[in-house]
C-alpha cells in the first residue's frame, strides 16, 4: 500500500506539490492525471525515491521513503519498476541485454539458466520473443515500451510506476500497451500507478484516479465519476461541452453513471409524459468496458418540473445548465 | 632518404602511440570526476568541479613548446632522461591529458539523462551507472574523442625535435626547411597526411561500427 499524507515539495521557491494526500491500495491501477507541469511526474518520482520531498509523509508498505538512503534506498527501488515516456533504453544494448541490465547491476549473471529463463519469460509476456537480439533502433515505439516494461519487471517489483508511458505512442499502440499493463496487473498482481495527461489511459485501465492541478489534488474518485460528472477544474481540462447548445428554453444535462446508460429513460420520458424535446448534445464513453455517458436535452420551460420529477424518480442524475453570459 | 624517413616514421608512431595510451588512461580519471561533480551529474559538487575545470583549462592553454621545456625536470624523473623519443612521450602525455579529460567529459555528459534515470529507478549503484550505463552508451563518442586526440598528438609530436625526439616533423624541419631540401618537405608532409587520414578513416569506421 502506498500512503501519501500532506506531501509537499518545492524546487527553489516554486511549490511543485502542495499538500498531496492519497492512498493507493495493493493490486489496483491508480491514475494521476493533469496538464503537463502540474507536478504529477514529480509525485511519481517521490514514490520511488528519485525525488525527495520537503514535508509530509510517503510510505510504501509502511516504510517512509524519505527515510531511506544508500543501499536501503537502492534495495527499495529494486522492488519498484518504472517505465517512461521516452522508453529510456540503452541504444548500444540489444533487447536481451537491456532487460538483463537490472539483473547485471544487482550482481546476477545475465546468461545463467535462471536469468535466461526469467528474461525469456518476460519477453514472451510482452510479445517480443522474436526480437531478442534486435537493437532498440530497429524497434517501433510500442516495441521499445514493451522492452522497457520487461526491464521494469525483471526484478519482480511489487509496484510499477508509469510516467506518461503511452504519450509518445499512436492510439492503436497505446491501446496495446494499456492492455499489456492491465494483463500484468491482473496476472502478476502488481500495483500500477500511471501518470498521464491522456484521458483515454485513465478511462481504460484505472480503477481510481486523482486529478492534479498546480500541484494540488482537485478531484479524486472513480474515473467515471470524475469524467462524466466533472467539477469545474476537471471540466476545463476535458474541454467541456461545446458552445452549440440552444439559447432558448432550458438545457438539462443528464448523467448516466451506471447501467442506466443502457435503459430507455429518454424515450420512456417522451412517451410516458407525452413530451417533445430535442437532444442537443451527448457522449457515451467506455470505462473498462462499462458504457457510461452524458446527454443534454433542450426542453420547454413549462416542462421543467415534469421532467425533473421523472428523472428523480428514475434515479438519473441531472443538472440544469446555467446560461452563460 | 628512405632510411631516414622510415626511422622518423617509427619515432613518430612510438611517440603518438604511447602518449595516446597514457593520456587516455590518465585523462579518464578527471573526466569521470568532472562528469560526476558537474551541475547535472550524479553528485554535483561545485568546488571540486570548479577546481578541476580550472586546472584542465590552465593545462590546455599552455603552448606545447613551452610546456615541453617547463616539465623537463619532471620528464627526467619519469623517463630517466630529458631528451629523445622516450622523453618526448612525457610532455606529449601531459599536454593531452586535459584534452582527453575534456573530450571524455563531453562524451559522458552527452549520454541521455533519461537512461541514467532509468538505471537509478531500478536501484543501480553509482559505479554501475558510470560503467554499465554511461561508459557503455558513450563508447562511440569516446572513440571519436580518441581519434581527435591521436591527430592532435601527431601535430604536437612534430615539435618533439626541439628536445631531440626525432620524428617526421623533426625531419621536415631539419632536412626540408633548414637545408632547403624540398623533396623531404613534401614527402614528410605526405606521410603525415596519409597517417592522419588513416587514423580518421579508422576512427570513423569504428564509430559507425559501434554506434
Amino acid at each position: 500500500m502506498i500512503q501519501i499524507t500532506n506531501l509537499r515539495k518545492n524546487f527553489g521557491t516554486t511549490e511543485v506539490l502542495q499538500d498531496i494526500s492519497l492512498t493507493i491500495e495493493d493490486g489496483e491501477i491508480y491514475g494521476v492525471i493533469g496538464h503537463s507541469g502540474a507536478g504529477k511526474s514529480t509525485l511519481l518520482r517521490c514514490i520511488n525515491g528519485l525525488e525527495s520531498y520537503q514535508s509530509g509523509s510517503l510510505t510504501v508498505d509502511g516504510q517512509e521513503v524519505s527515510g531511506l538512503s544508500g543501499a536501503a534506498l537502492r534495495n527499495f527501488q529494486k522492488e519498484t519498476g518504472m517505465i517512461f515516456q521516452n522508453f529510456n533504453l540503452l541504444n548500444r544494448l540489444d533487447v536481451y541485454d537491456n532487460v538483463a541490465l537490472p539483473l547485471v547491476c544487482w550482481g546476477k549473471k545475465k546468461n545463467s539458466e535462471e536469468s535466461r529463463q526469467k528474461i525469456m519469460d518476460l519477453l514472451q509476456l510482452v510479445g517480443l520473443a522474436d526480437k531478442v537480439h534486435e537493437r532498440p533502433d530497429n524497434l517501433s515505439g510500442g516495441q521499445k515500451q514493451r522492452v522497457a516494461i520487461a526491464r521494469a519487471l525483471v526484478m519482480d517489483p511489487k509496484i510499477l510506476l508509469c510516467d506518461e508511458a503511452t504519450s509518445a505512442l499512436d492510439p492503436a499502440t497505446t491501446n496495446e500497451i494499456l492492455s499489456l499493463l492491465l494483463k500484468i496487473n491482473r496476472e502478476m498482481g502488481i500495483t500500477v500507478v500511471v501518470v498521464t495527461h491522456q484521458m483515454e489511459v485513465v478511462k481504460q485501465i484505472c480503477s481510481r484516479v486523482s486529478f492534479i492541478k498546480d500541484g494540488k489534488i482537485v478531484a479524486e474518485g472513480k474515473p467515471e465519476e470524475l469524467f462524466i460528472l466533472p467539477n469545474p477544474d476537471v471540466r476545463q481540462f476535458l474541454g467541456g461541452i461545446p458552445d452549440i447548445l440552444p439559447k432558448q428554453d432550458v438545457n438539462i444535462q443528464l448523467f448516466f453513471l451506471d447501467d442506466t446508460a443502457g435503459d430507455h429513460v429518454i424515450t420512456d420520458l417522451a412517451r410516458e409524459r407525452n413530451l417533445s424535446f430535442s437532444i442537443v448534445w451527448g457522449k457515451i464513453e467506455s470505462f473498462r468496458n462499462n458504457a457510461l455517458g452524458s446527454l443534454v436535452i433542450n426542453i420547454k420551460n413549462e416542462d421543467l418540473e415534469v421532467v425533473t420529477e421523472y428523472l428523480d424518480s428514475h434515479k438519473v442524475r441531472w443538472e440544469k445548465m446555467e446560461e452563460e453570459a | 632518404m628512405g632510411e631516414i624517413l622510415i626511422e622518423a616514421s617509427l619515432e613518430t608512431l612510438t611517440m603518438v602511440f604511447w602518449s595516446t595510451l597514457f593520456s587516455v588512461v590518465l585523462g579518464f580519471i578527471p573526466a569521470i570526476v568532472l562528469t560526476i561533480t558537474a551541475k547535472d551529474g550524479l553528485h554535483p559538487n561545485r568546488p571540486v568541479y570548479a577546481i578541476l575545470d580550472f586546472l584542465v583549462n590552465v593545462f590546455r592553454s599552455f603552448p606545447f613548446i613551452i610546456l615541453m621545456v617547463i616539465v623537463i625536470p619532471f620528464t627526467r624523473l619519469i623517463a630517466g632522461r630529458a631528451i629523445g623519443t622516450t622523453a618526448a612521450i612525457v610532455p606529449l602525455t601531459i599536454s593531452a591529458i586535459p584534452f582527453v579529460a575534456r573530450v571524455m567529459e563531453s562524451a559522458l555528459r552527452s549520454v541521455n539523462s533519461g537512461v541514467i534515470e532509468a538505471a537509478r529507478s531500478f536501484g543501480a549503484s553509482d559505479t554501475n551507472i558510470i560503467f554499465r550505463v554511461m561508459l557503455k552508451e558513450a563508447v562511440p563518442a569516446i572513440l571519436a574523442g580518441i581519434t581527435l586526440t591521436i591527430i592532435s598528438l601527431v601535430g604536437y609530436s612534430a615539435m618533439g625535435g626541439a628536445i631531440g625526439a626525432g620524428g617526421l616533423g623533426d625531419v621536415a624541419i631539419r632536412y626540408g626547411y633548414q637545408q632547403y631540401n624540398i623533396p623531404y618537405l613534401i614527402v614528410t608532409s605526405v606521410i603525415l597526411i596519409i597517417f592522419v587520414q588513416g587514423v580518421q578513416l579508422l576512427g570513423n569506421y569504428m564509430y559507425e561500427k559501434l554506434s
